[in-house]
């Protein structure tokens, strides 16, 4: 009764996601930009040895940022889709409204793995998997961290009412997510406040899977921070409640209703 | 409670006592409609009377404060999924996506209503036909003009094969011959499936191809009826008599033609006798001191003036 629904979100969300294709490049170039610009030029000032080193730490964190980027935008168009005729789509079909936001959550996360999957393919491709890469843990890794984001993304956009405020998403969220996570150095380094939010941030226990899987050589000792079943352990359990919440809210606030309040001024329409 | 199954009714709608505060705001004031099934009913009223309030609870998206409803058989508190089900909706607002194409967006919307694809294409194939949106399959619905989204827009709501359609404003913003085109369509569908529909519109042209109407002001139901029924009412004629100053004139004028309704410098009267003659010495009379004496007949416009006018 529910499958065909949520595959249509899905469906509709994939078609878009391969579609927009300028946008899809884009999200290729971002990463690229950050592993071989940002990449180098920290690389250069650690010195040669450790400058290439520091290319491949960071190409965990540079897939777990396309992913980030390709889930959260990907659910932010729920609040798009408010402004829009599709969440009126939505709320008039035959099925609970908690629905919708599991529905979008998984398009969300389906479109961020696409995402990922291409840099992926561009990175082998440019020597940045080495053998020793830990394949099985990579997928689960991938799929872990895009529903992580998709269930972040659901939930900012659970409580947000209009996408006229985006850049204070941009900066308040998505690169503060990305900042204090393990992504672009190790954690343990940091000092003692940043650390605390690094650990109460879940994209850090996602990119932490990442470094488990791509960062697998022994050589590379210490690179994954925290133990892989606890990486797994957090995001799923964060993803369920990100989810609820987010569920819950949607349908207490029944979208519409505020809608038809200011349009309709004193007395109802 | 998940069972969406159809349920037999003879009552499309049966409302009792619905009500709906806003703060302390009234906006539906224990409003009691039964719609038997089949009928192509309208409710009209101007804007702020509670309409569009009262169509959103019958359509399960806004809760009702007090009153039960059921809409197709199906309690709309306790199976609003049920309701949703049987029934469909176009408002004002177009409920498509206009980055996706025609045919994306009916494949979208079956999908929601669990639908089968092939079903899904079949229906598409037959509606676009009967819409006239054929050519228009692979358009980018943003594309379209307004008019062709509107009807694109029904062939979305009733794609489903809804007992009962609720259509809000389906015209307004249009122009003419779209407008005349949407009630075709509307109406080649209701010969062929027999669906119930319930309309609000302000487009007193519209209501007088209903069953029937009800007449809504300040969130209560106010007058009901068939259309024919509540116009010959009011009388055989209706005479306006047009004034600079009309107030004077038009209380003389009431002792002998009955309560006035004036809008601006018309002042209109009541007049119950087919035989208009006696007329002809009033419009002498008045020679001087009005610009104008019109006789006509009486239509659904001025049913709704004079509804109105006794608040």
């Amino acid at each position: 009764m529910i499958l065909r629904p949520i595959y249509g979100v899905i469906e509709r969300e994939v078609v878009k996601t391969f579609r927009q294709r300028t946008r899809l490049v884009s999200a290729m170039v971002r990463p690229l930009i950050w592993l071989f610009v940002i990449g180098g030029g920290f690389g250069a000032v650690l010195g040669r040895a450790s400058g290439a080193d520091y290319q491949q730490f960071l190409a965990p964190g540079v897939v777990g940022m396309t992913i980030l980027f390709g889930a959260m935008l990907a659910a932010l168009t729920m609040v798009y889709d408010k402004e829009s005729g599709v969440m009126r789509m939505l709320i008039i079909a035959p099925f609970a409204h908690y629905w919708i936001v599991v529905a979008k959550t998984i398009a969300a996360a389906l479109a961020g793995l696409i995402q990922g999957v291409l840099l992926l393919v561009i990175l082998a491709a440019l020597g940045f998997l080495p053998s020793s890469t830990n394949y099985p843990l990579l997928v689960l890794g991938m799929v872990v961290t895009a529903f992580t984001c998709a269930a972040i993304g659901a939930l900012v956009s659970a409580f947000t009412r209009t996408l006229d405020n985006f850049a204070a998403i941009m900066n308040f969220v998505i690169f503060p997510v990305f900042f204090l996570s393990g992504a672009l150095y190790p954690i343990a380094k940091l000092p003692v406040a940043l650390k605390a939010a690094a650990l109460l941030n879940p994209f850090t226990y996602s990119v932490d899977l990442l470094k488990h899987a791509m960062l697998a050589n022994p050589a590379w000792g210490s690179a994954s921070e925290l133990h892989a079943s606890v990486d797994v352990l957090v995001s799923v359990a964060f993803t369920l409640l990100a989810v609820l919440v987010a569920s819950w809210r949607f349908s207490r606030e029944q979208a519409h209703e505020p809608f038809i309040h200011t349009l309709l001024g004193k007395r109802g329409g | 409670m998940n069972d969406t199954s159809a349920v037999a009714f003879d009552l499309a709608v049966r409302a009792h006592g619905l009500t709906k505060r806003y703060g302390d705001v009234l906006a539906v004031d224990h409003l009691d409609l039964e719609l038997p099934a089949g009928q192509f009913f309208g409710l009209l009223g101007p804007n702020g009377s509670g309409k569009t309030t009262t169509i959103h609870m019958l359509s399960t998206l806004v809760r009702p404060s007090a009153g039960s409803v059921q809409v197709a058989g199906r309690d709309v508190i306790r199976d609003p999924v049920a309701v949703r089900a049987s029934i469909g909706l176009v408002f004002q607002e177009s409920a498509l996506d206009r980055t996706l194409s025609v045919q994306q967006n009916l494949r979208f919307a079956g999908l929601l209503y669990d639908l089968a694809p092939a079903v899904i294409e079949e229906r598409t194939r037959e509606l676009l036909e009967l819409f006239s949106l054929n050519d228009k399959r692979d358009r980018p619905v943003g594309s379209l003009s307004g008019g062709m989204r509107r009807a694109l827009d029904i062939v979305r709501g009733v794609l489903h094969r809804p007992r009962i359609l609720f259509l809000d404003e389906p015209t307004i913003g249009l122009d003419l011959p779209n407008r005349r085109r949407i009630w075709r369509f509307i109406e080649r569908l209701r010969a062929s499936s027999g669906m119930t529909v319930l309309l609000t519109t302000h487009y007193l042209e519209e209501a007088d191809s209903c069953d029937q109407v009800a007449f809504i002001n300040s969130g209560k139901i106010v007058r009901r009826g068939a259309p024919r029924a509540l116009v010959e009412a009011l009388g055989k004629h209706i005479v306006e008599i047009e004034a600079t100053g009309l107030a004077a004139l038009a209380s003389e004028l009431e002792l002998r033609l009955g309560s006035a309704l004036v809008e601006g410098d018309v002042a209109m009267f009541r007049y119950a006798d087919e035989d208009t003659s006696a007329l002809a010495a009033l419009q002498v009379e008045l020679a001087g001191r009005a610009s104008a004496l019109r006789i006509r007949r009486p239509n659904l416009n001025d049913v709704f003036l004079w509804v109105n006018s006794l608040r």
